[in-house]
């Protein structure tokens, strides 16, 4: 902190609640109050530190003598936006570029106090976050929470050479957009497209906004056409993605989906999109390599409106009616194209009973994918066992058998050699069935089953009550000798459902 | 700027709790066995001592964990009881 017995600048400046202000309008009137000057901007950590920490303070300084103003180096809507959501109790001013006042001030990073007397001199100054520094400078006692400093960041007015500001101008709008998104809550934790009208009537097309999918557990939003949409365009996704979405949705807000369940449910599940047929490739969706990775738009806006609709119009968002304790990563965006070039087998919407060239969604309920390397085997009974002994600690590693869906996700490699000696995919799928077994006296501790717990301790007790739990895909690139299973989500009675692409 | 929201407002309107119970003395409470594993140990416990405290206790039970309560089991609650408790378990 220094002290210059200089005069502080004049200046006029909107503030947030509509009308301009003077400094000669904010300077105090009794001899002896101050007025403190707190020159911050939205993007730095720091300032928004000493606006969550200081500005509830309003109230008390003014009662101390000192009055609170915030000079925000932002437009009025967005100095109002970050004061209001830091819970700022002042005066709050916007100063857009040039930033005319914080240079006059001589205001080179955020925050930066500055105290001015009654008389209009500059009476103390402090930059950053310095808990000792705006003790010396205020009337008040400041929280005692850690950190108790931290360096501020580059002023607004300290990068823009001249004061021209038309291409920071036009990010700045971009940004704000952005950040209303996120204050009006229509997010998954990432930054959207904005659902402006125009975006929306594109992705609609000649659809009729007002028709419904049906109410969306668990808060029953209505799931028109039009919020559809509008999730859609918030993931991102192309209109020609849209019937994609419509689809994945109605079998979503299928009863025998129970998304309810899934969606408020401890445990992790979110859904899983996977796409069969032509329209993989019109689309763009990758099935090759990295198929469960980010890279491609399609499968990945495609997922995550699916999650969006859930999320926002369903209401079900973590820490509200969204109870799980962990979730996973695909609770973001889950979408899987089958690469059924790459496959020996028909692909899954064909064993579930569709045409090969009909486009197809298939939605299940899942878990986060768990990997499984093998590159030793080379007769497809190995090979199964392998990749079955990857889903043997699904749910729990005692938990058998676990009544709920696996999808494996099998990589080329790996398809070709389970396919090698002629196996179906029917027979991919019991060999890992009457492989993975164990005795009932392993499995007899934590979280088990009664039929664990009534079974005589040498009998074999399978992984999956059935072979019909056990689903094979194949995706993935042409190397590589990973496959994956997914799931499971258990106790969630939630059937996977299939669905031709048509609207 | 002209948003179309995801949200459905009229779903997002929360339902005010009800009046909290001043007293347990005559009053009828149901309790409901959400069918998980040992919820019905818990509601044994808690039946025996709201009983001891002078309510009137009565069991109900839904099918199933994973969804909600049947309409009908819903109303016949609230046809019955002035208070509830759900037995959550785990």
């Amino acid at each position: 902190m220094h002290v210059d017995a200089t005069t502080a600048p004049d200046f006029e400046l909107p503030s947030v609640d509509g009308e301009p202000l003077s400094l000669a309008q904010l300077l105090p009137q009794v001899p002896g109050d101050t007025l403190l000057l707190l020159f911050v901007h939205a993007e730095c950590p720091t300032a928004r530190l000493t606006l969550r920490r200081l500005g509830p303070l309003g109230p008390e300084l003014a009662a101390a003598g000192t009055r609170l103003v915030v000079i925000a180096e932002e437009s009025v809507a967005a100095a109002a936006r970050l004061t209001r959501t830091l819970g700022v109790d002042a005066t709050v001013l916007a100063q857009e570029a040039p930033w005319a006042i914080s240079k006059a001030y001589d205001v080179e990073s955020v925050p930066t106090a500055v105290v001015v007397d009654a008389s209009g001199s500059i009476a103390g100054r402090t930059e950053g976050w310095d808990v000792e520094s705006l003790t010396d400078l205020l009337p008040v006692e400041l929280p005692n929470d850690e950190p108790r400093w931290k360096p501020g960041c580059g002023a607004r007015a300290s990068y823009t050479v001249g004061g021209e500001s038309d291409s920071l101008g036009a990010s700045g709008d971009v940004t704000e957009a952005h950040e209303d998104m996120f204050e009006r809550g229509w997010t998954d934790g990432l930054p959207v497209v904005p659902p402006t009208a125009e975006n929306v009537e594109r992705m609609l097309g000649e659809r009729n906004p007002a028709d419904s999918l049906g109410p969306v557990p668990p808060g029953m939003g209505e799931a028109t056409l039009e919020r559809v949409a509008s999730c859609a365009v918030l993931a991102g996704c192309r209109p020609e993605y849209f019937p994609v979405v419509l689809a994945a949705v109605r079998c979503v807000l299928d009863p025998a989906f129970n998304v309810h369940g899934q969606a408020v449910t401890t445990s992790p599940p979110g859904q899983i999109v996977i796409v069969n047929g032509p329209i993989r490739d019109e689309l763009g969706l990758n099935s090759g390599m990295g198929a469960l990775a980010s890279g491609a738009r399609a499968n990945l806006t495609i997922g995550r409106a699916v999650r969006l609709v859930v999320h926002l119009t369903g209401g079900a968002s973590p820490s509200s009616l969204d109870r799980a304790a962990l979730g996973h990563p695909g609770k973001l965006s889950f979408c899987i194209a089958e690469n059924e070039e790459a496959s020996p087998w028909e692909p899954l919407h064909v064993e579930r009973g569709f045409q090969p060239l009909e486009s197809t969604v298939t939605v299940m309920a899942g878990d986060a994918p768990s990997s499984v390397s093998d590159h030793r085997s080379i007769s497809p009974a190995d090979l199964a066992a392998t990749i079955g002994w990857g889903a043997a600690g699904g749910w729990s590693p005692f938990m058998w058998p676990m009544d709920a869906n696996s999808l494996f996700v099998i990589s080329p490699e790996h398809a070709r050699t389970l396919a090698s000696e002629g196996w179906s995919k029917r027979d991919v799928r019991e060999a890992i069935y009457a492989e993975v077994r164990r005795p009932a006296r392993d499995l007899n501790r934590g979280e088990t089953t009664p039929v664990v717990e009534q079974a005589d301790p040498d009998e074999l007790i399978a992984k999956w009550p059935t072979v019909d739990r056990i689903h094979v895909i194949v995706a993935g690139g042409e190397a590589g000798r990973f496959s994956a299973v997914i799931g499971p989500s258990m106790s969630m009675d939630a059937s996977m459902l299939t669905r031709r692409i048509e609207e | 700027m002209d948003y179309v929201s995801p949200f459905d407002e009229q779903s997002r309107e929360a339902e005010p709790l009800a009046p909290r119970a001043s007293s347990l003395d005559g009053a009828r409470i149901a309790l409901l066995d959400i069918s998980k594993r040992r919820g019905e140990e818990f509601l044994d416990h808690l039946e025996a001592r709201l009983r001891s405290a002078g309510a009137q206790v009565r069991r109900y039970r839904k099918p199933t964990f994973a969804r909600p309560a049947p309409h009908d089991l819903i109303e016949e609650i609230a046809r019955d009881a002035n208070l509830v408790v759900e037995a959550l378990a785990d």
